[in-house]
């Protein structure tokens, strides 16, 4: 997961396509869920809602609950995102960063 | 418990419920949802004073939601911290007061009401970040508030604005994601979320080397929030760029959202006292030091208005970062009053600015030379706000400042003060060639001679806002002992200073 997070963080960093730093923050995002979802485990933990007597292992449901919401908060930066960059590209004619912040454009 | 609580999350849901039926009910209908936006800000204000009244009559205010206790259910808190919320309403209902004519000229009339519907997000997103006490409300109240801000600077037409929303829109996700980390770190270690109940399990965490990942996740991430000079590069473009009502509102409110988020997060491993807060103060301290100076240098080489305005604030943050990471208790008392102030004075200068350019068309300072006989309020509006902003006493911009020196004595850094008046000198420097250039110069361009003054909804609120940053420094007292429990609970935590 740290090194999903790292690539994904290398990949906003250094790509200068706007739509690949998107993919970038993407992974990142991922890397972050993952690791949220692989600490939901709780060892001699009891399922909150269906009671005693069954058999373990069982993934806590907060966890789980936190990834959701956390994909649709990605969901919508995503989507605003890529919203933007149609704009940029309408009115500047390029999503490259190095080209669109030349002088001379 | 008693039905004034029930005003806590009014203060949230109902700027946010609003906010989402405005484009629904008032299409291409300006006027009316104009009415309505205010109405609803007003209605939050109203609640938000309330509950002010409540918190300083009795004891902290905690509203559990949906009627869960914590730590299990999700809790709202309104103390001092969250006692910003009347303060975010009252300068939120006078943007939207002043928002209408600049819309009107500015905005389509198709695009209109989501203009309110965000800056009614906007406002709930911030309000429900200052009062949640639990740690993945704080990332989703976060990422409300920063959401409708990147739509909102998206709103300005023009390709410059398209571009700096895209580029607040990265650096802020980023940001959110290392504060989203954070939380998952924490939870992993404690299996809980309440913020309370964290710092408690913490200390019997089995990992300090988690802790200390997830406080330097925050704290860079609420840094980054905060505009904290070198993070503060994605702040001038996206501030000045946008709207001038939403400048004010991301200037004067939004980037104090990071600081709220450092206040929390420090409180909360002061609390926990698992990891040592010597490195992240000193950080603070080092990094207020250097955007103090850097903001006004940057902010001196500018020629239009708004990005002097914008570097201004990154100065600004800078005052109040040096103030929080010295952790004396004057400091951290000046600092949070600054917090307070700098909103009045820079909410205040945006608008004004917003009336220039409205009037003028003109944004480049050489261009605005003259302006002061052909619109002799704004300028003096202006003029008004930028003397605070220098921090001449007895304005508004003082009073966090003079908290601050008092503060780095007791720290035993002395030489903080040079910093502090350099920064003041500096500010003065660019603040006297706008008056110049306001005053004492012939007008130099025809719209400026053919300007007619603003519109009385833009300008009221920000000569009201001129005077209140002016005459502030005269109930700097009064704000000074609203602050100071908080501040003595921050520094209180702290050990080691």
């Amino acid at each position: 997961m740290v090194i999903l997070f790292a690539i994904g963080l290398y990949v906003v960093l250094t790509k200068q396509n706007l739509v690949k730093k998107i993919i970038g923050l993407n992974i990142m995002e991922t890397a972050v869920f993952g690791l949220i979802v692989t600490s939901g485990m709780v060892t001699g933990g009891s399922p909150p809602l269906l009671g005693q007597g069954l058999e373990p292992p069982y993934a806590s449901p907060i966890a789980h609950a936190l990834v959701l919401t956390g994909i649709v908060v990605a969901l919508s930066v995503t989507a605003l995102a890529l919203v933007l960059i149609i704009r940029v590209k309408a009115e500047c004619g390029s999503i490259e960063l190095d080209e669109l912040l030349e002088p001379d454009e | 418990m008693n039905g004034l609580v029930h005003l806590l999350p009014l203060t949230v849901l109902l700027p946010i419920t609003a906010g989402a039926l405005a484009p629904a009910l008032f299409h291409r209908r300006g006027t009316a949802c104009w009415i309505w936006a205010l109405a609803a800000a007003l209605l939050s204000l109203a609640a938000g004073i309330g509950l002010w009244r409540e918190l300083y009559s009795g004891a902290t205010i905690s509203y559990p939601l949906g009627g869960w206790p914590p730590p299990y259910g999700i809790e709202l808190v309104f103390d001092g911290v969250a006692a910003l919320i009347p303060v975010l309403g009252a300068l939120a209902v006078l943007i939207l007061v002043a928002s209408r004519r600049y819309v009107e000229a500015t905005v389509p009339a198709s695009r209109q009401s989501l203009f309110y519907a965000l800056i009614l997000i906007n406002l709930g997103g911030m309000n429900g970040f200052v009062a949640a006490a639990d740690l993945f409300n704080l990332f989703v109240w976060m990422e409300v508030f920063s959401i409708s801000a990147y739509a909102l600077v998206a709103l300005a037409r023009g390709p410059v604005a398209a571009l700096a929303a895209l580029k607040y829109l990265l650096v802020g996700a980023v940001s959110s994601l290392l504060v989203l980390l954070a939380v998952a770190l924490l939870h992993a270690q404690t299996g809980s979320l309440n913020m309370g109940d964290v710092a408690g399990l913490l200390a019997a965490a089995e990992a300090p080397g988690a802790s200390a990942l997830a406080l330097g996740c925050l704290v860079v991430g609420f840094l980054v929030k905060a505009a904290i000079f070198p993070l503060h590069f994605w702040l001038p473009d996206a501030h000045a760029s946008a709207p001038s009502p939403v400048s004010a509102l991301l200037s004067g409110l939004v980037v104090k959202m990071g600081i709220v988020g450092l206040v929390r997060t420090r409180m909360l491993f002061a609390e926990a006292d698992v990891v040592p807060l010597l490195m992240p103060d000193t950080l603070l301290l080092w990094l207020g030091v250097i955007a103090i100076l850097a903001g006004a240098v940057l902010a001196m080489v500018q020629r239009e208005l708004k990005l002097m305005l914008a570097y201004s604030t990154v100065a600004n943050m800078g005052y109040i970062a040096l103030g929080l990471g010295l952790a004396a208790p004057a400091a951290v008392s000046g600092a949070l009053a600054h917090t307070v102030y700098h909103a009045t004075i820079k909410t205040g200068l945006f608008l004004t600015a917003g009336a220039v350019l409205l009037g003028t068309g003109l944004s480049r300072v050489d261009d605005l030379r003259g302006l002061g006989q052909r619109m002799p309020l704004t300028s003096g509006a202006l003029v008004l706000g930028l003397l605070a902003a220098t921090g001449i006493p007895p304005t508004a911009g003082f009073v966090g400042k003079w908290q601050i020196a008092i503060g780095a004595l007791q720290a035993g850094r002395p030489w903080v003060i040079g910093v502090i008046l350099a920064g003041a000198l500096l500010t003065l420097g660019w603040a006297i060639r706008v008056i110049n250039s306001l005053f004492f110069r012939p007008p130099a361009r025809a719209r400026v001679i053919t300007a007619r003054e603003a519109p009385a909804s833009l300008l009221v609120p920000a000569l009201l806002l001129a005077l209140l940053a002016v005459s502030g420094g005269l109930f700097g007292a009064v704000l000074l002992g609203l602050v100071e429990p908080l501040a003595l609970e921050f520094v209180g935590g702290g050990h080691g200073h």
